[in-house]
């Protein structure tokens, strides 16, 4: 035993480069599902310590469709109605110069009432004057850490933007609660008075919510049916884990596919663990052979080479924690801005480092290489003592087995591409389901490549026995001939280069489909909203001082207008359009279904609703269904008469005409204006003279069609971030990959080439055989993972982003994207051949013959 | 009268309690300031010159001089004055005997001198406190809520017409309906002229008075309706509190209203009948410096006088010359009363607050040589002491004695500030 453990070592040892290269292999494995998961989980526990920290102690909230909840109605459960503990509460979003590029939260409360709900805001040592918050107007209230930041103390004087409005707010408390969680909670959280919330938000009269506390078990149910019947049509209370549980919801799709995808990058470490493993094992044989001779058990056998793989998961798992820690606080902050971008503001003070993930990304890292050595470790402790001397009989078993693991492969694929096929229930649900049957369909197409390589390399000899003559023909056959080394090096490669192919047709044809959306959608000249610190939608309301102005513009040939709310149903919260549709903007919908004259006759006529297609998908919405949409009078049913592509939000939206919402709805702001001017004139004069006609005090944001064009993409590039650093991290993970295996295919066959020079084989022509070799795998690798991509990304497409998003993107495949799988393929094996070819044509051949 | 001044300068604020609520009502009274850093040790207490220092009661109205009263404008709010208190205390009877004593009070303070300007309904200067107490003196029980809110949109308020004072549903408010009668309705019945106002009407046509407030199991129904004539405090309702100008209330007061309703407590609902006596006090500043806290004794006798007598504490146990009191006679004449001249207070026992061992008097014995009046003074209940934001002792009693050669007996109220936290003596 003991025996075997020093022969291990000293075999790891004596070839320091193939250990380091599994190391790495494991640490890269690691690191990237680590540094997702913490990215993940930090912008997550982000947003669930600040919505608990702003939502408090309560159970449940009372709520309105659109606009919030009238003053009156607190005063109603308070005072005439008794329900107590209850608290006013004010939200909104602010940016400003002394936080650049944040979205900051503001909350408006009445301290009297938020003893029950959030004592840190009740005053006392935690910094809040009630007093001064009170009768101060617009005094605000910043948490120690924003106030540091900004420099800013009691007195000083914080300049906020709400709706393009800018405000001076006088800084009247430091909020420094000793509870660390309601620390972070508090971040770029602005504490005003209910009274100075609602003028500086323009909020004057009603409350976002109202929040309750009530008992629990069947006295609270009672509170709550008795609460139910008496509150107004258009007022809603529910508890308040739900809608945060409605609110965390919506990104969860979007955690899911990173997580998946950063699992696929532990997949190819896998592949490169077994890829070294298996080379150690074969390596080793004689020695194996040797032992078992001496008397060494096969159980002894395979503890030692699962020992080994242990002990090198174990080195490349805590290298992988260490570096996936410092690579998660660069993806934190672009999943950050991506959620805020899309979903809603959650702001992350630093990377979280739950022990969980660690321990989690410890245990896959040593699991996945334990598991990836097993089967080499199996074939080592199976090897018989005489013929472990016999290296035919490896190769001729592993040629032996080439159809059967084709075979089984082939049996895998089915049962994914079945999966996939599974008609779903929920989409949610069926999101898992999908990437279990991606991950069979990618081992059931790399199980198939040792047959496609001999196929490859067969078909391919001709061709390399013309172009290198006897070279050509060993280097095509010593291929084939060692089937058990290389197939696992080129299937390995296969898989690792086919997720860049899959990756990179997925975020090319996605951004292809969206710049065609644009270019329909984006039919008016001239586009009117407020500045955002939210990137992908409009939101506040333009004074209506700033909507006369602007429309009233004489060059104009006709306006559409837009109000947005964000509203919520059983399913999830979408967002309500109400349009004021200019004829001319009518083509910039492309219909799924629906659409046309009669649609929107309909939409204008008949209180009829388009509604969007994420929308319609997770809803099974079809055109001639109705919706429900909670309306100020109550839940309102509308027809649907058209379903359109929308690329905006994966949320969803329903649009109805302003006169249909004018009936459900006590609401006539505007949120964004689409101006359309006579053929021939020039949008940026127009911008020019539109905003010279601007007089108010509200900032806004005029640009040109092109101009809102060009910012969309850059949010959509800024979304696709994560997914292209993944994409590079699988590029390099199989580089690296490529690097080894093929490094360690040659250098072990030094012998062979000893004889080979002894033989007469000059150096040079060394280096021809050994390049010419591993470009040949390179070759076949690039070659065989181009459909292996694109069948990754047919499902990444079709499956996974519909059932994720609810969209459907066209397949767009860009050669660029295969050349350069080839090209990285190819390079990377040829670069693999470069050492080996070096020492090989170095070494005399009497020294590489003396062998052990 | 406990004036809330009194209170915030004496109550300590519990490190161990919930901080929340001891710092809420310091800031309700303005005085936040005081109390922004550091722990708490359990007795820390406020001094009396944070309480009453300058900047507190700049840009505020002062009780000065002596004024006329005007009603029923006297009746709301005077929001000018930092502080202001509506102060019902009462014992009643059920119909099988049972005793029930409670308090309301609503307290309104202003929390800057000058109103808050801005469009929301929410914008106010104004903020109240307000205290529910009862007192079941046969289950041996005392109850005690407090209630907090801003005097703006509709959650709390006062108004002198129709009279309303209210903090969410507890409520104080005049019950009679149509238009009041004028100025000449009850003028005249009051021989100290303190029944109405220069102008105006009179003071009593704000009755009947109902007062409902409840919290969980306990609750008041009742309704207060006119008894004696009101009478004004100290000097024509100018009551001096310290030597200094301004350091004073306005002060006015009915003894004795003829109270009956219904008291929820528990799974009873009590028919009761009995009676109530009302404070009204408005300042912004009434303390001096050295004064600690107040005994206050508010006694209705059963042959139709009432006693009024008060002492302000100093560090050292004895009474400030300021305090003093009033006897009120059966057709509403009263008498003023020194303190140490005419009337002395004796402490005849000892009472320790559960909460942290503080030692309360409990139990005295008041004596007015002049009249050959002596009083025995005794708690309904020991423990009524009030475990709220300010913790202070106020609590039914039960009176025995004679008045000259009459034995009388009677029922009231005692309020002991200042008490609480004070370390038991060694």
């Amino acid at each position: 035993m003991k025996l075997l453990r020093r022969a291990s070592v000293r075999y790891l040892l004596k070839h320091p480069g193939q250990l380091a290269l599994s190391v790495v292999g494991v640490a890269l494995g690691v690191a990237v599902v680590v540094a997702m998961e913490l990215a993940i989980q930090s912008s997550r526990e982000a947003f669930r310590v600040s919505t608990e920290t702003v939502a408090g102690r309560a159970t449940h909230a009372v709520t309105a469709s659109v606009g919030g909840v009238n003053d009156d109605l607190l005063v109603r459960l308070r005072v005439d109605w008794g329900v107590r503990p209850a608290a006013p509460v004010v939200e909104g979003v602010a940016s400003s110069p002394a936080y650049p590029g944040r979205a900051l939260r503001v909350l408006g409360v009445d301290p009297f009432s938020e003893g029950p709900f959030r004592p840190y805001l009740a005053g006392g040592e935690t910094g809040v004057d009630v007093s001064t918050l009170l009768t101060v107007p617009g005094g605000v209230v910043l948490s120690a850490g924003n106030a540091r930041e900004a420099g800013l103390t009691p007195g000083d004087t914080l300049q906020i933007q709400v709706d393009g409005r800018v405000w001076r707010l006088p800084v009247v408390g430091v909020l420094d609660p000793a509870d660390r969680l309601a620390r972070v909670g508090l971040r770029d959280l602005l504490v005003l008075d209910v009274a100075s919330a609602q003028e500086v938000l323009g909020q004057v009269g009603t409350l976002t919510r109202i929040d309750l506390r009530l008992p629990e078990g069947g006295e609270g149910d009672r509170a709550l049916a008795r609460l139910r019947e008496r509150l107004p049509e258009d007022v809603r209370v529910e508890a308040t884990g739900t809608r945060t549980a409605a609110l965390a919801g919506m990104i969860r799709a979007f955690d899911l596919n990173l997580t998946a995808l950063s699992l696929l990058a532990l997949v190819f470490g896998m592949f490169l663990i077994y890829n070294a493993m298996t080379f150690s094992v074969v390596q080793r044989r004689e020695l194996l052979g040797g032992m078992r001779a001496l008397g060494v058990t096969r159980r002894e056998v395979l503890a030692g080479i699962l020992r080994e793989a242990v002990w090198i998961g174990a080195a490349g798992s805590a290298a992988g924690l260490v570096v996936g820690a410092a690579l998660g606080r660069g993806l934190v902050s672009m999943v950050t801005r991506t959620i805020n971008d899309l979903y809603f503001v959650v702001s992350v003070e630093g990377l979280a480092l739950p022990p969980g993930v660690l321990v989690k990304g410890g245990l896959l890292g040593v699991g996945a290489t334990v598991l990836a050595a097993f089967p080499p470790a199996l074939e080592a402790a199976g090897v018989s003592p005489r013929v472990a001397q016999l290296r035919s009989a490896v190769e001729a078993g592993a040629r032996r087995a080439v159809p059967r693991a084709a075979a089984a492969g082939a049996v895998l694929f089915a049962a994914g591409a079945g999966l996939l096929a599974l008609p779903v229930g929920r989409p949610g649900a069926a999101l898992t389901v999908s990437f279990a049957a991606l991950f069979l369909v990618i081992l059931g197409m790399a199980l198939m490549v040792p047959l496609g390589t001999v196929a490859l390399v067969t078909a391919a000899r001709p061709a390399l026995a013309r172009g290198g003559g006897i070279l050509g023909t060993m280097a095509a056959r010593g291929v084939v001939t060692a089937l058990s080394r290389t197939a696992p090096a080129v299937a390995s490669l296969v898989v690792a280069v086919s997720v860049t192919v899959g990756l990179g047709i997925m975020i090319q044809s996605f951004r292809g489909t969206l710049v065609r959306w644009l270019d329909g959608t984006l039919q008016a000249d001239v586009y009117v909203s407020l500045p955002s610190v939210q990137a992908s939608r409009a939101a506040g309301t333009l004074d209506p001082r700033v909507v006369d102005a602007l429309t009233g513009y004489p060059g104009l040939a006709g306006w559409s207008s837009y109000r947005g709310v964000e509203l919520a149903d059983d399913v999830g919260p979408f967002r309500l359009v109400a349009l004021e549709l200019d004829p001319r903007g009518e083509g910039s919908f492309d219909f799924r279904e629906g659409g046309g004259d009669a649609a929107f006759r309909a939409f204008r006529q008949q209180g009829a609703v388009i509604v969007s297609e994420p929308f319609a998908y997770r809803r099974g919405v079809h055109v001639g269904d109705t919706v429900t949409v909670p309306t100020d009078l109550g839940p309102g049913r509308f027809p649907v008469a058209g379903v359109f592509y929308d690329y905006a939000t994966d949320q969803g939206v329903v649009m109805m005409a302003r006169a249909t919402y004018a009936r459900g709805f006590r609401d006539e702001g505007v949120t964004s204006l689409g101006l359309f001017l006579p053929p021939g004139a020039d949008a940026g004069e127009a911008v020019t003279a539109l905003t010279a006609r601007l007089t108010g005090d509200q900032a806004v944001v005029i640009r040109t069609n092109a101009a809102l064009r060009q910012g969309s993409l850059e949010v959509f590039d800024r979304t696709f971030q994560v997914t292209a650093v993944l994409r590079l991290l699988a590029f390099v993970v199989a580089f690296v990959g490529v690097l080894s295996a093929l490094m360690a295919l040659e250098l072990e066959r030094g012998r062979e080439l000893g004889v080979l020079r002894a033989n007469g084989l000059t150096p040079g022509q060394v280096w021809r055989l050994v390049t010419t070799q591993t470009g040949v795998m390179g070759a076949v690798a690039g070659v065989l993972a181009v459909p292996v991509g694109l069948v990754l990304a047919w499902v990444m497409i079709y499956v996974v982003n519909k059932r994720s998003f609810g969209w459907t993107l066209e397949m767009e495949v860009g050669a660029g994207v295969l050349v350069q799988a080839v090209l990285l393929a190819l390079v990377g094996a040829v670069l693999a051949g470069l050492y080996p070819a070096w020492r090989m044509s170095r070494t005399s051949p009497a020294a590489a013959l003396r062998g052990e | 009268m406990g004036a809330i001044g009194v209170r915030a300068a004496t109550v300590p604020l519990r490190g161990a309690g919930p901080r929340l609520r001891a710092v809420l009502a310091l800031t309700f009274l303005g005085l936040a300031a005081a109390c922004q850093d550091g722990p708490r040790l359990p007795d820390a207490r406020l001094s009396l010159e944070e309480t009453l220092s300058g900047a507190d009661t700049v840009g505020y109205a002062r009780a000065l001089a002596p004024r006329p009263f005007l009603f029923p404008a006297d009746h709301g709010p005077h929001p000018d004055f930092r502080n202001e208190w509506w102060y019902v205390t009462g014992n009643v009877q059920a119909d099988d005997g049972r005793e029930v004593g409670f308090q309301f009070t609503l307290f309104r303070s202003s929390l800057a001198p000058e109103p808050r300007e801005g469009a929301s309904a929410w914008g106010t200067n104004q903020a109240y406190m307000a205290h529910l107490a009862v007192t079941d003196a046969r289950g041996g029980r005392f109850h005690a809520f407090e209630r907090f809110a801003r005097g703006a949109a509709g959650l709390a308020g006062a108004r002198a017409e129709p009279f309303r004072v209210w903090l969410e549903d507890w409520s104080l408010e005049g019950e009679r309906r149509g238009p009041a009668p004028g100025p000449s309705g009850s003028v005249g019945r009051d021989p100290a002229g303190g029944n109405r106002g220069d102008l105006g009407r009179s003071a009593t046509d704000v009755f009947p008075l109902r007062l409902r407030a409840g919290e969980g199991a306990v609750s008041l129904d009742l309704t207060l309706s006119e008894g004696k004539p009101m009478v004004l405090q100290g000097n024509a309702g100018l009551s001096q509190k310290g030597p200094e100008a301004g350091n004073a209330s306005y002060y006015y007061a009915f003894t004795r209203m003829p109270t009956a309703g219904t008291v929820v407590l528990g799974g009873d609902t009590l028919t009761v009948t009995g009676s109530a006596w009302l404070d009204r006090e408005w300042s912004t500043s009434a303390l001096s410096e050295g004064q600690v806290g107040w005994d206050w004794f508010a006694l209705q006798l059963d042959h139709g006088w009432e006693l009024m007598v008060y002492a302000l504490r100093m560090e050292d146990g004895s009474a400030h010359p300021l305090s003093d009191g009033v006897l009120v006679g059966p057709d509403g004449g009263k008498t003023d009363l020194v303190w140490g001249r005419d009337f002395t207070v004796t402490p005849t026992g000892t009472w320790r607050s559960p909460v942290d061992g503080s030692a309360y008097p409990s139990g005295w014995r008041i004596e007015i040589p002049g009249r050959e009046m002596e009083l025995e003074v005794t708690p309904t209940l020991p423990g009524q002491e009030l475990d709220l934001a300010f913790r202070y002792w106020e609590g039914s009693v039960r009176v025995t004695g004679r008045d000259g050669d009459r034995p009388v007996a009677g029922r009231g109220y005692v309020e002991l500030t200042g008490y609480a936290g004070r370390r038991p003596e060694r």
